[in-house]
């Protein structure tokens, strides 16, 4: 079952959908997505589902505000069938160190030059958003009230629709086994389905992004790094806002639906695509949690999962055209905020293939900046 | 105990459960009346003298089952609706159950209720074959249940809700219905794992225990495979809900 296409995206996550959506909005016809599963059974469907607008580098700032503006209005610009589940409750960030207090304050002051309106805040005041939080544990935060929690299935789906509604082919269950090089280009994509001659393919794999960039040649100085989340049962509303450490390695969130949601990674782990579910985690989550949430102590876990965190060596995103292969594009390297990142992600490459003007400007986003030395290294990351 | 319960005991029903040659030959009546009382319209209305006469209108009617060959006459005949024609040829693996009904509103031929034990517990799904409802009836409509075979002795009535409505709770910890699975399937989701993360079914407190075979049933006879086909999700730990405070030790988890 051969076949001709003008796009192929490799990756049925959010980048890949969203990014398969944009293209089709701007009339690119003859797209096909390729995902070796099922929508969103990676990372993006394996991951904590909050989205914030803190963070520490202007551009980080920039993509997250634009996705969260977008998250805000996707339900009736992506005419999604059913909810994409968005709530706004805020991010309560806190520090434990005096690096990252110091840290923090230049973080608002940034986020606020940016229109983001996050606020510095002492323990007692944080106490007063999360009353039951051990505020003796912190020694001060950050709250912006615009940050928040939505559903991954729902929103990739709700991409993933829209897209097939302007004609986007989606092939799931389909496995990639090649990618087809002639004279420095693209050519096509071999899969377990047939051969898709293509002009251009991107790389949208997420924690396999570097095994699809190593089948022609081209090196993402990309690693995946299991993270693991636990849920509890589904308990009143208690908790609004996420809590978030840094140094602390936690989030944990109480979902809509009334459980909560709380994860972690280990930077130490072997970086070998594992997403096995550890014990280990268990005990280690829950310590940090009864220290700090002690409230949450009386929950019961019902589940726990792991997923690979896509990381690049400064935590910002890989985005674009690759000098020495033509027609082989990257959105990768999210380092666990690609699902935060899925609608600017879907823009910023749809523009970038059809050499528009970025809507943000993506070009120091490039592989190479590593080489350069030209890092953006991000230092707010869990 | 029949005198108790007014259900029949497995000994009541050995005494008048026709042979299995008998079943092997087709429709046949089943004459469940163990009471001595002053009544036998059934016998006045068998045409084929399989219902022995009467000595005294007490008696309990005694069948020749080969004689009968299932009309079904005595069947809207019998004031205690005690008579059911058992068809075990129907085909390979259901039979034939005519069940006499006296309650509006009356099912569709075609459509699908929830098989009763005697004792009015659900047993399974069945199809209404036919309702047969003429003058001679005389308002005692005959209902033909389609019923798997094993089960020929054991349904006598049907509740007209079909226990796998549109409205049957799958997920009980995310009260997901089945009407909710066959709209995803209906929508191109095609494995448990999709539809459990698009409509949350198994992601409460019992993780799937009793949804995740259910869904799978459905996937199966929606789609024509077979359920060993199909792809599991994954059991994830842990295994039962434990508390986040048993975890460090400080909080009893009972």
């Amino acid at each position: 079952m051969n076949k001709t296409a003008s796009v192929v995206i490799i990756g049925g996550g959010i980048s890949g959908c969203a990014i398969a959506y944009n293209l089709a909005k701007k009339g690119v016809r003859d797209i096909v997505v390729i995902e070796k599963s099922f929508l969103s059974s990676g990372s993006t469907g394996r991951c904590g589902a909050g989205v914030r607008m803190q963070w520490g580098t202007e551009m980080n700032c920039r993509l997250a505000k634009y996705s969260i503006e977008y998250y805000e209005k996707a339900n009736e610009v992506l005419e999604y069938e059913f909810d994409i589940d968005f709530k706004q409750s805020g991010y309560l960030i806190v520090a434990a160190t005096e690096k990252e207090d110091v840290q923090f304050r230049k973080n608002v002051e940034l986020q606020n030059s940016l229109g983001i309106p996050s606020v510095y805040l002492t323990p007692k005041e944080a106490k007063e958003i999360i009353p039951y939080m051990d505020e003796t544990k912190i020694i001060s935060a950050t709250f912006c009230p615009k940050d928040g929690h939505l559903n991954p299935f729902h929103t990739t789906q709700a991409f993933a629709n829209a897209a097939k509604r302007l004609g986007v082919e989606i092939m799931t269950y389909t496995t990639v086994n090649g990618i087809k090089v002639e004279h420095g280009r693209v050519v096509g994509v071999e899969t377990d389905k047939g051969f898709i001659s293509t002009p251009v393919v991107v790389n949208a794999a997420g924690g396999h992004s570097k095994q699809i960039g190593d089948m022609v040649g081209v090196d993402i100085p990309v690693y995946p790094e299991r993270h693991q989340i636990l849920v509890t049962e589904p308990v009143a509303p208690l908790q609004g806002p996420m809590y978030m450490g840094f140094a602390l390695n936690i989030y944990c969130q109480q979902s809509p639906e009334g459980s909560f949601i709380m994860g972690r990674g280990d930077e130490n782990e072997p970086r070998d695509g594992r997403i096995n579910s550890s014990w280990h985690f268990l005990e280690e989550m829950a310590k940090s949690c009864t220290s700090l949430l002690p409230l949450l102590s009386k929950l019961n876990i019902v589940r726990q999962w792991a997923g690979l965190y896509c990381m690049s060596p400064d935590r910002q995103p890989i985005y674009g055209p690759v000098k020495e292969l033509e027609g082989f594009y990257l959105a990768t390297g999210f380092s666990g905020h690609g699902f935060m990142f899925g609608p600017v992600t879907g823009v910023v490459i749809a523009e970038s293939i059809l050499g528009e003007t970025p809507t943000i400007p993506i070009h120091m986003l490039d592989k190479d900046r590593f080489k350069r030395g030209e890092l953006l290294l991000e230092p707010s990351v869990v | 105990m029949l005198e108790k319960t007014g259900i029949a005991t497995p000994e009541n029903l050995a005494d008048i459960t026709p042979s299995a040659e008998r079943m092997a030959k087709g429709p046949v009546a089943v004459i469940e009346c163990f009471q001595r009382i002053p009544c036998n319209p059934c016998q006045t209305a068998c045409k084929r003298g399989a219902i022995k006469e009467f000595e005294d209108i007490n008696d309990i009617p005694g069948i020749d089952h080969e004689k009968c060959n299932g009309c079904g006459m005595c069947v809207s005949n019998c004031p205690g609706l005690s008579i059911f024609i058992i068809d075990e040829t129907y085909s390979d693996k259901e039979a034939l159950v005519k069940v006499p009904y006296e309650f509006l509103p009356l099912p569709a031929e075609g459509s699908f209720v929830t098989g009763l034990d005697r004792e009015g517990k659900p047993v399974c799904r069945a199809k209404v074959a036919k309702v047969l409802n003429t003058k001679v009836q005389d308002r005692t409509p005959v209902v033909s249940l389609v019923v798997p075979k094993e089960l020929s002795m054991t349904v006598r009535c049907f509740s007209i809700e079909d226990f796998y409505s549109d409205n049957t709770i799958v997920c009980r910890c995310e009260e997901i219905t089945l009407g909710e699975i066959r709209e995803l399937i209906r929508k191109g989701y095609q494995s448990l794992d999709e539809i459990k993360r698009i409509s949350r079914a198994g992601m409460g407190p019992c993780q799937g225990r009793t949804c995740r075979q259910l869904i799978m049933q459905e996937l199966a006879s929606s789609t024509g495979r077979k359920m060993s086909e199909l792809r599991m999700s994954t059991f994830r730990p842990p295994a039962k809900p434990i508390k986040l405070g048993a975890l460090v030790g400080g909080e009893d988890n009972e």
